[in-house]
């Protein structure tokens, strides 16, 4: 989907970090047992995370794969948690590649429409297996797209129709207490997420011309912030992230506690910050010249 | 009841320093200024209730156990009372009491109608129109309402406080030794963690992140 959502490694001991990469290795093989080989391209750090907040404890076995094929590496054995973040994976990623398919320019336009197809089998397995959760995302996302249409100036509401999206997500808990910190958690965590790639986006979509609400709120024009923009956008992403601490204290989410606390304390601030100086591609592996739509 | 000292998340051979150390950091942690208009202050509020019946109870046990087991308890007087004044305290008209109730109690689609009928647009109109958005998690709607009450009502300390709470410059909690923020990140901080994950990007496979 996104790929924002990190927890500091440096906060992480040795072991924790090991358990968080065996998360992300677990999730992997889920996605290529459930929805075959080629799924495995859609894992990214905020779909891990996910899987941290809905799972209780995982053990791990050591797995072969293509980036360790002698050794293999630890990873986590599957379970609930991971089941639906590999169906949320799938869902989320087939809806975005379709909408991209629908506002992208010629030659990626091409390269979404066929990711799109090929992913298709897996959708259909995905919505399959999870009706409910498919039609509340299609919903929120048709909110959203009719937000776009009319080019909604404003930043909550939006915001909003992408942060009830994944707070959805919640209803897979089983306890109300449990349910009632996720759905505020993932509320924030969706508002979060949707603002912090609408800032990652300002500049391109001054260009191109695509809907972003913070260039409309603040009508700019070429991308650039201007102090009180700047301020007010700065506001909207920390107020989310301390809701989202604030959260997260108030269930025990046992072995994955160091994780989320290293990305609601930290990580989710210096992507924040990092998107904001518009450095944050030259940290991860996603080249800045691929030109990428996120707006889902 | 549950263990004392199992609350505090400490052994039960802590000193009376260390008691009082661990029972200040949780208190600070769901300190009523940490859940302020927020729809699960009713669940911090448990918290905290159970982190100053653990202190209690453990000042109690070693009163007595100091007094030979006799003496009565005489109080240590630091535990936080906190959440019962918190929140919307000054009645004003008694349509604006009754928003503040249905804030109060989370029904926050009662609130706006209620405030919807009120013609009298002035500071407490905004400050409360603020509040139900802040609850929602709309902050930037919310920081607007809480400006323009303000420039309505200067000097009113609660609607500055609520407009500094939504402007996020207000002092949240964190855990010792946190302290980055969006906008004042340090570059070598941030430089830091983003090498961290190139080399984890290594070892996790990061080349297929990228995707699409």
């Amino acid at each position: 989907m996104f790929g924002y959502v990190r927890p500091s490694l440096a906060r992480l001991t040795e072991e924790e970090r090991r358990q968080y990469n065996a998360l992300y290795c677990g999730l992997c093989h889920l996605l290529g047992q459930r929805y075959g080989p080629a799924c495995r391209m859609i894992l990214n750090f905020d779909f891990t995370f996910l899987a941290a907040l809905l799972s209780g404890p995982v053990s791990c076995r050591k797995k072969r794969c293509i980036s360790s094929p002698l050794r293999g590496k630890p990873a986590a054995e599957p379970n609930g948690a991971l089941e639906t973040a590999a169906d949320c994976s799938v869902l989320l990623t087939y809806y975005k590649l379709l909408d991209e398919v629908g506002d992208s320019s010629f030659p990626k336009r091409q390269g979404c429409r066929s990711a799109a197809a090929a992913l298709r089998p897996a959708f259909r397995k995905a919505a399959a297996l999870r009706p409910e959760l498919d039609r509340h995302i299609r919903r929120q996302l048709q909110d959203l797209g009719e937000l776009e249409r009319q080019r909604c100036p404003e930043l909550d509401k939006p915001a909003d129709a992408f942060a009830c999206l994944l707070q959805g997500i919640a209803e897979e808990a089983g306890d109300p207490v449990q349910r009632r910190v996720l759905s505020h958690l993932l509320y924030h965590l969706g508002r979060w997420i949707y603002l912090v790639d609408a800032l990652d986006d300002r500049k391109k979509d001054a260009k191109t011309g695509n809907y972003n609400p913070i260039l409309l709120r603040f009508s700019l024009k070429d991308g650039t912030l201007t102090e009180e923009a700047r301020r007010r956008v700065v506001a909207s992403l920390d107020g989310s992230i301390r809701q989202m601490a604030a959260a997260f204290e108030l269930w025990d989410f046992g072995m994955w506690n160091p994780v989320i606390q290293a990305t609601v304390y930290e990580g989710l601030y210096c992507v924040g910050s990092a998107v904001l100086e518009g450095t944050f591609h030259a940290g991860s592996r996603r080249k800045p010249s691929s030109g990428k739509k996120e707006q889902i | 009841m549950t263990d004392p000292y199992k609350i505090l998340n400490i052994p039960s051979t802590a000193s009376d320093e260390e008691v009082k150390k661990a029972y200040r950091a949780l208190a600070r942690k769901y300190h009523p200024d940490n859940y302020h208009n927020n729809p699960l202050a009713d669940l911090a509020q448990e918290k905290m209730k159970e982190i100053n019946e653990a202190y209690d109870t453990i000042q109690k046990q070693r009163a007595a156990e100091r007094s030979g087991g006799s003496g009565a308890y005489a109080g240590a007087g630091s535990s936080y009372s906190g959440y019962s004044g918190s929140g919307y305290g000054s009645a004003g008209s008694s349509a604006f009491y009754q928003v503040r109730a249905a804030i109060q109690n989370n029904n926050l689609n009662l609130a706006e109608n209620l405030l919807d009928n009120i013609s009298t647009r002035n500071g407490e109109w905004y400050f409360l129109r603020g509040s139900i958005y802040y609850r929602r998690g709309w902050i930037d709607q919310a920081i607007s309402c809480f400006e323009t009450a303000c420039q309505l009502s200067p000097g009113n300390p609660e609607y500055a406080s609520a407009l500094e709470r939504a402007q996020s410059s207000g002092q949240a909690y964190r855990p010792e030794g946190y302290e980055v923020f969006t906008s004042d990140c340090g570059n070598n901080l941030c430089g830091r963690i983003a090498c961290a994950y190139c080399l984890c990007n290594l070892c996790m496979g990061g080349g297929m992140i990228g995707f699409c």
